[in-house]
């Protein structure tokens, strides 16, 4: 049985663990501009937003790439970016619709959730449990696009006002 | 390098200077971190007792701890450190939110502001590129505005440390804000940046910060956190924040009512967190940069009359202060005033010590309707409470001036004896909501703090012995359970000794210091292990607990050449006077000769002397802190061994 990674927004206290804990396991170091989960703040109603790969059906992304530098696992849905391809030209992340990509400060290279290959190292670290890593099922797979429907609206609120 | 950034900012606004120093690998292993460097800094640059606070000569310096910017769990808190406007002696304060990450993000540990702007102006940081801006249309702005205005100018993710009105009319109880909400409270640290004419520090950062061992670390901050998963403690302040604990406060009869003459307020729960929590005004729970407990709130009012107002919080003091204080038990009148604190920067501790004063001083006379600007101040009165905070805010008229003072200058200014009720010691902070007549280990903490009477320079919550965490700590401390009662004063001074040190590096690495002394997840030893991973320098739980002790003898150093002395390590006359109102230690004061007795045993273990309660040369140089020593020596500052 595979699982689903529900991110719930009510519960985000917006600590950034998950950020700090996905740079970490990535990339050896602690920077939330270079984890694959971003937290987007609103400090005056301390509002906090998570974004991140949603392994959508659609995925522009894969179009969007002038090099064919990403693909897509049809089981899992893991978009996996081939580096060496990789121009940095930033028209996956632009094409997203979910906000998730952000390229590398350094290499430029998109920074794209793979669930770490199915133990998201994230989930650990979210204590309050706004991130959860479940078994899959309709009713959940349902709950985790109604999540995400409200995320968006937040985040197109907080990107409006700003 | 490692866990560090390994740089120190320096801005000089009289100068309009901007330079940058290494941190020295020396200062990582003597001093850690944070409060620690800091302690080190104010020594270095304003040791001469003729820097007073409001000197251009002080400095104040913002730091962010050793391992601030990583997965350590609740390690994202920032020390402020400065010669403090409300005492004149040492002022260290802690803030929560997320501005310290990012200064540490920008590529700085510390940040060092000296000398004075001519005009009202900001600093810009961003990573490399540093600005000190004048803009006089900032001036006046409450925190809010302010936020939405460099926001504008500095981009959304740009972080913000301000001050509010307060801060800008040196009220002494204003106080430092940082992403938004969150409060350098005390001392007032706000009114120093007031009179050095500086605004707001905004920040932008992108610089990763790496540690020298990930794995080990990853494994050290991995067990904290699941220590602080299973407390109590940490659950508990999670659930209702750091107000959840007020009902079982009140049973105790500990519960500083209408000035500290109540302890005990039937139905009590609208002022609870409980409250908070289940009338739906709590619209989330909100934590710190990195923090897995997440205590922090933001609260709305929804319907009536007040519908709209929100802001963070409010937290357990502010509901003591300003709810269970000025006898307003009631969720919404809390709301209004702790939005108002926060807005205009505003201390809620202090302003809830000092308005229950005033109020009290009008009821016995001794301020007139003149000196009130015509304010009838009494108790259980929200809108003359109010009014009354707002002009001590603004220093509106002579009861916002006489406010805005603080209790220390209000009291000399008024007389009439009005000091036996104000809630202040010697040093003349205004005290928090702790209740230390019925906690002795708490009131010799409170006694010696030297920033003031309250419980942010070391916690000793482990007395209550309220989980069976809090018993093993008092057990390794004194080395019998038994002591784990807050009515016995025997081994108070071992107690409040270990809660010094440990606090100190707890804040050090930049730890709320709710992980190791409110919750118990984070300690002495793991917190060694987790620094050697950091850094790569060798630590054990020992040698770091004494960087610990050398940081409280260096603060204490600093207020021995402001004259500070035994006299000055007391508590406010009321409770060493006057007796607890009721509940089972009803009539009991913290009166002279038992301080006076844990004062001895306190000063013994630290091997200062005990008539003027300073350190022995033989005690600094114990610490390596020699060149502390030689200082006072010249000052005649050093008691005969
Ligand atoms: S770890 Fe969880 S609570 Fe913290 S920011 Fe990430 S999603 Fe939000
Ligand atoms: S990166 Fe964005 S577009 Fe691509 S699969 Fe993930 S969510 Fe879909
Ligand atoms: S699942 Fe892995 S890659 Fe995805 S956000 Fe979490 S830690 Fe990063």
């Amino acid at each position: 049985m595979s699982n689903v990674l529900l991110v719930d927004m009510e519960k985000c206290t917006g600590c950034k663990q998950c950020a700090l804990a996905c740079s970490l396991t990535k990339e050896d170091l602690f920077d939330p501009l270079r984890s694959r989960i971003k937290i987007l703040k609103r400090e005056k109603t301390a509002m906090s937003v998570q974004l991140l790969c949603e392994q959508c059906s659609g995925h522009p992304c894969t179009d969007a790439c002038p090099e064919d530098a990403l693909t897509r696992d049809e089981g899992t849905g893991i978009i996996t970016v081939d580096a060496d391809l990789c121009t940095g030209c930033g028209a996956c992340a632009k094409v997203c619709p979910y906000h998730a990509i952000r390229l590398h400060p350094e290499t430029e290279v998109p920074l794209i959730c793979d669930l770490c290959g199915g133990d998201p190292y994230c989930v650990q670290h979210c204590v309050p449990e706004a991130l959860m890593w479940v078994d899959e099922t309709d009713e959940r797979v349902k709950e985790k696009k109604k999540l995400r429907a409200a995320r968006m609206a937040q985040y197109k609120s907080i990107i409006e006002e700003s | 390098m490692y866990a560090h950034q390994g740089s120190i900012l320096h801005v000089d606004l009289t100068e309009d200077k901007i330079w940058k120093e290494p941190l020295p690998e020396e200062w990582r292993k003597l001093y850690v971190g944070s409060r620690g460097i800091n302690a080190r800094l104010l020594w270095d640059y304003c040791k001469d007792p003729d820097i007073t606070w409001d000197d251009p000569r002080n400095v104040i310096i913002y730091a962010p701890g050793a391992v601030t910017g990583t997965t350590a769990p609740a390690s994202g808190r920032t020390s402020v450190t400065t010669v403090g406007c409300t005492t004149g002696l040492y002022l260290k304060s802690n803030m929560g939110g997320h501005w310290g990450a990012e200064l540490k993000f920008a590529g700085y540990d510390h940040i060092v502001v000296h000398g004075e702007a001519e005009r009202p102006s900001y600093i810009e940081i961003n990573d490399d590129h540093v600005d000190i801006h004048e803009d006089t249309d900032l001036w006046g702005k409450d925190v809010l505005e302010t936020d939405t205005y460099l926001k504008k100018k500095h981009g959304y993710d740009s972080k913000g440390l301000y001050i509010g009105p307060a801060g800008e009319k040196l009220v002494r109880g204003a106080s430092i804000m940082g992403s938004c909400y969150h409060a350098a409270g005390r001392g007032g640290g706000a009114a120093v940046m007031g009179v050095k004419n500086l605004k707001a520090i905004s920040v932008k950062g992108t610089k990763p910060i790496r540690v020298k061992d990930p794995k080990r670390f990853a494994e050290v901050a991995k067990e904290m956190r699941e220590l602080l998963i299973e407390d109590s403690g940490a659950q508990g302040l999670h659930e209702h924040g750091t107000a959840g604990s007020m009902a079982g406060v009140n049973e105790l009869h500990a519960l500083p009512g209408k000035n500290w003459q109540t302890g005990h307020t039937e139905n009590v729960y609208p002022i609870t967190g409980q409250a908070v929590t289940e009338q739906g005004y709590l619209k989330r729970r909100v934590a710190c940069f990195g923090c897995t407990i997440g205590c922090h709130r933001y609260s709305e009012i929804d319907e009536g009359p007040h519908a709209g107002i929100a802001s963070g919080g409010p937290e357990y003091e502010t509901l003591g202060a300003l709810g269970n204080g000025p006898g307003l038990v009631d969720t919404e009148a809390v709301l209004i005033l702790n939005e108002i604190c926060n807005r205009l920067g505003l201390d809620t501790i202090t302003a809830g010590t000092v308005v229950q004063w005033a109020i009290e001083s009008y009821e016995r006379g001794v301020l007139t309707k003149e000196d009130t600007d015509g304010l009838e101040l009494g108790w259980g009165k929200l809108e003359e409470t109010k009014e009354a905070i707002i002009k001590m805010a603004e220093r509106d008229g002579s009861l916002g001036n006489l406010m805005g003072d603080g209790l220390k200058i209000a009291t000399e200014q008024v007389g009439q004896e009005s000091y036996k009720w104000a809630i202040m010691n010697s040093k003349g902070l205004e005290q928090s909501n702790v209740e230390t007549r019925s906690a002795k280990a708490y009131a010799l903490a409170f006694a010696v703090n030297p920033r003031g009477n309250d419980h942010l320079m070391t916690e000793t919550f482990a007395e209550f012995g309220a989980s069976p965490e809090a018993v093993e700590v008092i057990e390794k401390i004194t080395g019998d359970k038994k002591y784990a009662t807050p009515h016995s004063t025997e081994k108070r001074a071992e107690i409040v000794r270990w809660h010094e040190d440990c606090y100190e590096i707890t804040e050090a690495l930049g730890f709320c210091v709710f992980t190791s002394t409110a919750a118990f997840g984070v300690n002495p030893d793991n917190m060694a292990r987790l620094y050697e991973a950091a850094t790569g320098i060798e630590m054990d739980e020992e040698t770091l607990m004494r960087t610990g002790r050398r940081v409280v003898t260096l603060e204490k150093a600093f207020n021995v050449t402001r004259g500070a002395t035994r006299k000055h390590d007391d508590l406010p006359y009321r409770l060493m006077h006057e007796g607890a109102a009721s509940g089972p230690l009803k009539g009991e004061t913290n009166n002279p000769e038992e301080l006076a007795k844990m004062l001895d045993r306190y000063y013994t273990l630290h091997e200062w002397d005990l008539k003027t309660s300073w350190p022995y040369r033989s005690t600094y140089e114990k610490l390596q802190l020699d060149d502390v020593a030689d200082y006072l020596e010249r000052f005649g500052r050093l008691p005969e061994e």
